[in-house]
C-alpha cells in the first residue's frame, strides 16, 4: 500500500467513526427527548380563569399599576428560598394600598344599597370617588421601599417576567374596562358581562346603550400612552441592576389615573343601568357588588 | 498529499460534523424560526401563570409549546427542551384564579394536569 493510500484509509476509517459517534450520540439524546407535541391554539374564551381575571380588573382599581405589580407576584413562580420575603413584600404592597382598597369599598357599598333602594345617592358616589383617587395618589410613594425590596430579592430572569406579568394586566384591564359607546361594543366590556350576568333583554341592552354616552360623560378620560410609557419606564427600570422606586416620576399619576378612570366608569355604569333594570336584577347586581366589596381576592394569600 | 486528494477527506469531515450538529439539533435542540406567531400566550395566560425559568427565560406551556418572551416578541421552541419537558411531566403550570366566572368569589391558585394548558 503506498503512503497515499494508507493515508486514505486512516481519513476513511476516522470518517466512519466519527460519523456513527454522531449517530450514537443523537441516538441517545434522542431516547431521552420528549415526544413531539403539535401545536393546538387553545380559545382563551374557554378560560375560566381568564375571565376570573377580567372580572376582577371589572371591579377591584385600587393602587392601579401598584395593584399590578402585587398580583404578578401571585404567579411569579420564585424559588422556595425566596417566598417568605416575596411573600412579605407582597402582603406589605397590599398593605400600602388598603386606604385605597377601603375608600373603592365605600363606592361599591353606596352604589349596592342605591340599587337595593331604587335610587342611588350620586353626591355620596362622588364623595367617595373622591376619595379613591386621593388615596389611589399615595400608593406608589408609600410602596416605594417595598418595591426597592422586591428588586434586590428577584433574579434578573424573574424581573423581567415580572415586567412581563405587569405589562399583561394592564391589557387586560384595558379590555375589561374598554368604554362602551353606540359603535364600540367590547366582548368583556362592562355591558357585556352584566347582560350575561342578569340575563337582560335585547331592549334592555339597547335602551343602557343609547343611555351610556350621557351617562358616562363624568367619568374621567385616561391617556393609554401617559400609563403606556410608565410602564415602559417602569420595565427598563425594574429589569435593571440598580431599582430605585422613588425615581420613578410617573408612577403615582399612573396610579392615581387608573383607579380614577375604573371606579368613576363602574360607578357611573351602574348609574346609567339602575333605572332600566328590574327590581329583581338590581337586587341580584347590588348583590354582586357587596360581594365585591366584601372580599379581596388579590390580597389573599398563595398557596 | 495534494490539494485534490484532501479534498474528498475534508468533505466526509464536514458531512461528519454535519450530521452531528444537525442530527442532535433536530432531536432534542431548540429552535428559532422567524416564521410567524399567530398563537402566542394571552395576556390574561401570563397573568395568572406561573411560568418555568429556563436559559434565563420565563417559559410558558401554552397550546402545546414552550413560550418565552424575547425582546419585545414571544418566541417558541419548535422542539420541547427535555429539561422542559420533565418539568412540565412533574409538576405542572400553577394558575390563579381570582374570581369564579360570573362573579362568584375565589381566590386559590388552580393546577392544572400535566400537558393542559
Amino acid at each position: 500500500m503506498t503512503s497515499i493510500a494508507r493515508a486514505r484509509k486512516v481519513w476513511l476509517v476516522a470518517t466512519v467513526l466519527f460519523g456513527l459517534s454522531a449517530v450514537v450520540a443523537c441516538g441517545g439524546s434522542s431516547a431521552n427527548s420528549p415526544p413531539a407535541a403539535a401545536a393546538v391554539a387553545p380559545n382563551p374564551a374557554e378560560d375560566d380563569i381568564a375571565e376570573g381575571l377580567m372580572e376582577h380588573h371589572r371591579n377591584h382599581h385600587h393602587g392601579g399599576v401598584t395593584l399590578f405589580i402585587a398580583m404578578s407576584l401571585d404567579t411569579l413562580g420564585v424559588s422556595p428560598e425566596q417566598q417568605a420575603a416575596v411573600e412579605k413584600i407582597r402582603k406589605e404592597l397590599h398593605a400600602q394600598m388598603e386606604p385605597a382598597r377601603t375608600a373603592e369599598q365605600s363606592v361599591t357599598v353606596a352604589l349596592a344599597d342605591g340599587l337595593a333602594a331604587g335610587t342611588i345617592d350620586t353626591t355620596k358616589v362622588d364623595t367617595a370617588l373622591a376619595q379613591v383617587s386621593a388615596a389611589a395618589a399615595t400608593a406608589h410613594e408609600a410602596s416605594a421601599a417595598a418595591l426597592n425590596e422586591l428588586h434586590a430579592a428577584l433574579t434578573p430572569e424573574q424581573r423581567g417576567a415580572l415586567v412581563d406579568k405587569v405589562e399583561a394586566h394592564w391589557a387586560v384591564w384595558q379590555k375589561a374596562n374598554a368604554e362602551e359607546t353606540a359603535s364600540d361594543r367590547p366582548e368583556g366590556g362592562h355591558l357585556s358581562s352584566l347582560a350575561k350576568d342578569l340575563a337582560l333583554t335585547d331592549a334592555q341592552v339597547q335602551q343602557i346603550r343609547a343611555s351610556l354616552a350621557e351617562g358616562m360623560k363624568a367619568v374621567p378620560r385616561l391617556d393609554p400612552q401617559e400609563i403606556a410609557a410608565h410602564l415602559h419606564a417602569f420595565g427598563e427600570a425594574f429589569r435593571g441592576d440598580t431599582f430605585d422606586a422613588k425615581s420613578l416620576t410617573t408612577a403615582s399619576g399612573a396610579d392615581a389615573h387608573i383607579v380614577a378612570r375604573g371606579t368613576a366608569q363602574m360607578a357611573h355604569f351602574i348609574e346609567t343601568v339602575s333605572p332600566v333594570l328590574t327590581p329583581e336584577q338590581r337586587s341580584e347586581l347590588a348583590a354582586r357588588l357587596r360581594e365585591h366589596s366584601s372580599h379581596d381576592p388579590s390580597a389573599s394569600a398563595n398557596p | 498529499m495534494t490539494r485534490t486528494r484532501q479534498a474528498p477527506m475534508i468533505r466526509n469531515v464536514v458531512l461528519a460534523l454535519g450530521v452531528l450538529a444537525t442530527g442532535c439539533g433536530v432531536e432534542v435542540g431548540a429552535g428559532y424560526p422567524g416564521g410567524d406567531y399567530d398563537v402566542y400566550p394571552p395576556d390574561a395566560f401570563i397573568a395568572t401563570t406561573a411560568p418555568v425559568y429556563f436559559e434565563g427565560h420565563a417559559a410558558y406551556w401554552y397550546g402545546n409549546r414552550w413560550y418565552y418572551r424575547d425582546g419585545n416578541h414571544w418566541n417558541h421552541y419548535d422542539r420541547e427542551p427535555p429539561a422542559l419537558y420533565q418539568r412540565r411531566m412533574q409538576a405542572p403550570s400553577a394558575r390563579r384564579a381570582y374570581e369564579a366566572p360570573r362573579g362568584r368569589a375565589v381566590g386559590r391558585p388552580e393546577a392544572r394536569a400535566p400537558g393542559r394548558r
